[in-house]
């Protein structure tokens, strides 16, 4: 009966199905499948890229506080004593701004809300927010892409909702920003130019630099147990194989305690096994992904862990919450960005100070060091919009160095945390501590414009950021560039979907529903269908590198 | 047959005679004449027909992007023409046979074994006779209808799944755990309990609606002569619900080919593409998930025509069976 | 026409005795008083078979819901040591509820939701009893096309970009009839309603035709008085409609002052969760907020309660034979 009454078109319908599961399925999909991210450490990684044409911006780091732990960590055991405060001037010359965002939060009101209020008057300009909810933001970006009237004069893009064919209508819609700030030029805005180059060589679409990047914080998806459980299950020794994880999430596993050793465990294993996010170069031959050793021993590797029964239920069927599982002990390990951490922290030490998640060490399939490949630099970055006048562009570049103002400074905290005194107060370790207006009020949405490199200072949790800093800086250590590291390649659209089949096949081999021989059908389909073309695509772009 | 039957079982099939009578003598009269008489008829519809115009016809035109290679940035004369491409792709997938076969198998299950539930639910109800038990029942079952799949999942899955209520049970007390969650063969079955849970209750109100139209005396009429409760249900009570049923029925027809995308997706990796794949979870993850719009409006497409042909069928075929359908003859 | 004829003689079942007869009187005081006198008494394995499968059905919906309630006015603590839904109170809190008023903006997509909600369930209800008249008879000159005007928007769809482009064009972005005229007409209410109509007894049309009554006097006076019950329900169907889109607000209102309620909470249930691409200095979660089931099981509730204000009213239409008994007279 309803479905007469909310009948749309079939693509609204679509649209509406996708966001209301998108918050559990599809970003955390997205996420997974670049195998993992990569470190902010572009310091002598920028190769041939920033070339004689200057296109990219050069990269000179400008620090106000220093790290107690170097990037791609960042991390700082003592907030400074004073913040230094970087722009005395506001860096706008009042003009009006309408900017668009994503959020993921409650949406903040925008109008008489002293953030906006309080931060527009620090960046001199009037900036207005067009926020959307985050697992919404693809829909809402095609239809303002498609309505070229009503594009903002600054937006955030997140690449995962771009389409494959984004490259050839990027330079068409978006300012070339390398006029302004490629090479040397970028001196003028130095917190931009302490934005690693490997995220700025994301930010290049159609061979044109269009993007002010957020650079990602780089580390790819962890294995994390419960340290506290394990202490009481009297377990000292950590796992140092594939199999070797196995054996202890057998231990751990007690059906009718309700307790599994693990939660799914497909992004570990292709982690542990190194499997390539698209492509692998072998001697002078391109070899995808799905052809490769590779990934076939991670989907086995998972495959085991299903047959012994020893990932949670709800994680076989794919529903609920992982990190609720994790989190009420039903798991004992679970894989996790390394920003949920922190995030568990808060939430579960105020009710079980004994609560303790801990990062595995990245282990590896065989002897040797283990392989980490490097995944994009940036997810996120905003652009603006073509045909606005030269002052309002350097203007706009002036504000996107205020917002990337990193840790340490006045800024940071004005973006993060609003305005002292009215959203938040400095507490006994100097960290800011949101009131009530800030917590309704604050939602740093300036972040998705411009943001610094990422660090972390979460010095009220007891040993975190010692914990953090050298678990990233010791993986950070096995860094590999996979083959195309740092380009945006065009595909055709109609070859885009390909990748989709694999999706449920890892699913369904690592449940038992099928076997390598569907994997090899669905190889050949896959060359058949397309592969080749792809290959081919790739290829020409190798040879002319 | 006319209206002094009124008092007769014969009264709540009336709708479908009711279009009979004044039928025979209007084929005579002239376009203008008929123009003229039915203008305020006409004039009813206007607004109606202006929105759709405008709101549903104008857009529509963004069709055209079924043979195009449609790029939102370049707008739809800035996209190149590709033909029948989108749909030679389509058609030519190995999964879509696939997608098909399933839409098809769901969508017939759910014909026999949900459709008829609404139906039985609105009759139980109706004999409930206590007014407040009755109300009571009718406003806690449309409940569900309100939570999302998400929720819906989520509830069956803390009840049935792996460590789910029922299984801790069997397992605490030393039994075999089931799932029923992940189990492939059973999955027809799960997604339409899903399905009744969620929606039977919702669905039973037109149902209600329907048999609050039928006379009280008829049932009186029908008693006196004799009728036991059979005579009476099969007399009054149906016959009032019989359009609606049959309307529904085949409206239902018309989107055989949309079945449960976000219940589908959800489930997805608990029982495997495989037996999960529906048109609509094809589409969006051929097309929409790689912003091939094209290619998802073409799907819509070639959805909506088969959509009419079955609705066009079902109303012929309920035509020849004497029911009034969705449209007439003239 | 036959079928009526049922045949009279010598039924085995027990007669129907509409007045009491001295002999029956223990027999008439246990019959339920609301029995209409003609229905027979059931077995009593009908009875209870019955009651038990409603009692079930019932319970289907009020221990998940329970289950949902319980769970929005908990603690995270509690949520945490529950693994999940909670189901036995343990430590209860109106946090969640306190944190989404406190939001500033639900106040005002509260107000925006009533607007979109009465004014276009008043529209579209209007325009549907219009639309479902005006093609109520057969043979009425257009009565074919017109009627495939409506039929075929329920099965080609406009699609997203399209349909913001018109917006878009006409100006109506930012708009409240942005998200009020695109989804006015329902061609499956229309059709509903049309087949209630065609349902009333030609008779006391053809009457009030004879007597000079042209077809909008008709239709007010006489097929709506009739046909309160399938209003009511098309009006509930597009008010439910009305009150739970959110995903046209979200493409066309980009003032968040003008946001719908749905749209505003659904940013609620995404509070706390990890955003893709975050680096652990950002967007956390504040100290002593809730976040996760409380959050989003509140929203489910909140979300609930101008149904549950509303489906009385609307039940109200469903009561059997008022109808009949107010226009026979």
């Amino acid at each position: 009966m309803s479905n007469g009454l909310s009948r749309r078109g079939f693509i609204g319908a679509l649209g509406l199905g996708a966001t209301a599961i998108a918050g559990s399925s599809l970003l955390a999909g997205c996420r997974t499948d670049g195998a993992g991210t990569d470190s902010p450490n572009g310091g002598g990684t920028n190769g041939g890229s920033a070339g004689p044409d200057q296109k990219l911006p050069n990269y000179t780091l400008k620090e106000y506080v220093s790290p107690d732990y170097p990037p791609p960590a960042n991390g700082f055991e003592k907030i400074p004593a004073e913040y230094v405060k970087v722009y005395d001037q506001p860096p706008g010359t009042g003009q009006a701004l309408t900017v668009m965002t994503p959020l993921w939060g409650a949406i903040p009101r925008t109008s008489g809300n002293k953030y906006f209020d309080g931060i527009n008057e620090r960046l001199g300009a009037k900036l207005t927010f067009q926020i959307s909810d985050g697992n919404t933001y693809g829909d809402k970006m095609s239809t303002v892409l498609a309505s070229q009237k009503d594009m903002p004069d600054w937006m955030c893009l997140t690449t995962w909702n771009l389409p494959a064919s984004f490259s050839d209508d990027a330079t068409a819609l978006f300012t070339d920003l390398s006029p302004y700030i490629g090479g040397d030029k970028v001196n003028e805005y130095p917190n931009l130019a302490s934005i690693p180059t490997d995220s700025w060589r994301y930010s290049v679409y159609g061979d044109t630099l269009i993007g002010i990047p957020m650079p990602d914080a780089g580390i790819p998806n962890v294995l994390f147990y419960r340290a506290d459980l394990f202490e009481k299950e009297g377990i000292k020794d950590l796992p140092t194989t594939p199999d070797e994880v196995l054996e202890l999430a057998k231990q751990l596993t007690s059906a009718s305690a309700g307790r599994y050793g693990t939660d799914d465990m497909q992004t570990p294993s292709f982690n542990q096994f190194a499997v390539p996010a698209k492509w692998k170069i072998e001697g002078d031959k391109l070899i995808h992904r799905y052809e490769t050793q590779e990934y076939r021993d991670a989907i086995a590797n998972n495959a085991k862990f299903f047959a012994a029964g020893v990932v949670h239920p709800d994680a076989v069927a794919g529903t609920g919450d992982g990190k609720q599982r994790f989190e009420s002990g039903q798991t004992m390990m679970m894989s996790d960005g390394i920003g949920g951490w922190a995030e568990a922290l808060q939430r579960q030490l105020p009710n079980n100070p004994q609560y303790s998640q801990l990062p595995m060490p990245v282990i590896g399939s065989g002897s040797g060091d283990p392989v980490v490949w490097k995944g994009p630099a940036m997810g996120i970055f905003s652009a603006i919009k073509k045909g606005l006048s030269e002052e309002k562009i350097k203007e706009i570049l002036k504000i996107a160095d205020f917002l990337a103002s990193p840790f340490g400074t006045e800024e940071y905290n004005l973006v993060n945390y609003g305005i002292e005194g009215t959203h938040y107060t400095l507490d006994a370790d100097k960290l800011p501590k949101l009131n009530a207006l800030g917590t309704t009020e604050v939602q740093p949405t300036y972040i998705f414009l411009a943001s610094p490199p990422p660090s972390v200072a979460k010095v009220q949790f007891p040993g975190f950021v010692k914990a953090y800093s050298e678990w990233v800086n010791n993986t950070a250590k096995f860094f590999k560039e996979p083959a195309f590291y740092g380009m945006n390649i065009a595909v055709p659209t109609r070859l885009a979907a390909l990748d989709s089949p694999f999706g449920d096949l890892e699913k369904d081999i690592s449940r038992g529903r099928k076997t390598m021989k569907d994997l090899d059908a669905a190889v050949e389909t896959w060359k058949k269908n397309g592969g080749e073309e792809l290959r081919g695509i790739y290829q020409k772009v190798l040879d002319e590198q | 047959m006319d209206a002094a039957d009124s008092t007769t079982g014969d009264f709540a099939r009336r709708p479908r005679r009711g279009r009979r009578a004044p039928a025979a003598p209007t084929r005579k009269l002239s376009a203008w004449t008929r123009f003229k008489r039915d203008r305020s008829l006409i004039l009813m519809t206007l607004p109606a027909v202006l929105l759709l115009l405008l709101f549903a016809y104008l857009p529509m035109a963004g069709n055209i992007a079924a043979w195009q290679d449609y790029r939102p940035a370049r707008g739809f004369r800035g996209s190149a023409f590709i033909a029948w491409d989108n749909f030679e792709r389509m058609f030519t997938n190995e999964r879509f046979a696939l997608a098909v076969k399933n839409t098809l198998i769901i969508t017939g299950f759910q014909l026999v074994f949900y459709f008829p539930v609404p139906i039985i639910l609105a009759l139980l109800l109706n004999s409930v006779l206590s007014t407040k038990v009755r109300t009571f029942i009718q406003s806690v079952v449309y409940l569900p209808h309100f939570f999302s799949w998400v929720i819906v999942v989520t509830v069956f899955q803390q009840m049935f799944g792996g460590a789910g209520l029922v299984n801790r049970v069997l397992l605490q007390n030393g039994r075999q755990p089931f799932d029923l969650m992940t189990n492939p063969d059973t999955f027809l079955i799960l997604i339409t309990s899903q399905s009744i849970w969620k929606d039977a209750g919702w669905g039973i109100i037109i149902f209600l609606a329907a048999l609050s139209t039928v006379d009280p005396a008829l049932h009186e009429a029908v008693a006196i002569d004799g009728g036991n409760w059979w005579r009476r249900m099969w007399h009054v009570t149906l016959p009032a619900l019989r359009p609606v049923v049959i309307l529904l029925l085949i409206l239902r027809l018309g989107d055989a080919l949309s079945v449960g995308f976000e219940q589908l997706i959800l489930q997805r990796a608990a029982v495997g593409a495989d037996t999960s794949e529906v048109i609509d979870t094809f589409v969006y993850y051929q097309g929409v998930i790689a912003g091939d719009w094209g290619f998802a409006t073409a799907a819509g497409l070639v959805k909506g025509v088969v959509g009419l042909m079955l609705v066009l069928g079902a109303n012929k075929l309920a035509h020849m069976v004497g029911e009034a359908g969705v449209y007439q003859k003239a | 026409m036959s079928t009526g004829s049922v045949p009279t003689l010598g039924s085995a079942e027990a007669p129907i005795t509409p007045a009491p007869e001295p002999g029956t009187v223990r027999r008439v005081r246990r019959r339920n008083p609301n029995r209409p006198v003609y229905q027979e008494e059931p077995k009593a394995i009908t009875k209870i078979s019955k009651g038990v499968l409603l009692t079930i059905i019932v319970l289907t919906v009020i221990f998940p819901l329970w289950s949902i309630i319980i769970t929005s006015f908990s603690t995270n603590a509690a949520v945490t040591r529950a693994g999940g839904m909670v189901v036995l109170p343990d430590e209860l809190t109106i946090a969640a509820y306190r944190q989404i008023i406190a939001g500033g903006i639900v106040t005002r997509a509260v107000g925006v939701s009533v607007f979109v909600t009465g004014v276009g369930t008043l529209l579209s209800t209007t325009l549907t009893i219009l639309a479902a008249w005006g093609l109520s008879k057969p043979t009425s000159f257009g009565h074919r096309p017109i009627l495939f005007i409506f039929l075929m928007t329920m099965f080609f769809g406009a699609g997203m970009i399209p349909s913001y482009l018109l917006i878009s064009n006409l100006g109506l972005l930012n708009s409240l009839w942005a998200l009020i005229l695109p989804g006015a007409v329902s061609a499956f209410n229309v059709l509903i309603t049309r087949n209630f109509f065609m349902a009333i007894e030609p008779a006391i049309i053809e009457a009030a035709r004879i007597d000079g009554a042209g077809e909008w006097r008709i239709l007010s006076t006489i097929v709506v008085p009739l046909s309160r019950a399938v209003i009511a329900v098309v009006a509930l169907f597009y008010g439910v409609g009305y009150w739970n889109a959110f995903f046209n607000a979200m493409l066309y209102i980009n003032d968040n002052t003008k946001w719908p309620l749905q749209l505003v909470l659904r940013s609620y249930v995404l509070q706390g969760q990890a955003m893709p691409g975050a680096d652990p200095g950002q967007i956390d979660i504040r100290e002593g907020q809730v976040t996760g089931l409380p959050i989003q099981m509140a929203v489910v509730v909140l979300a609930l309660v101008p149904i549950l204000m509303i489906y009385p009213f609307v039940q109200r239409h469903f009561t059997k034979g008022v109808i009949f008994g107010a226009v026979k007279g």
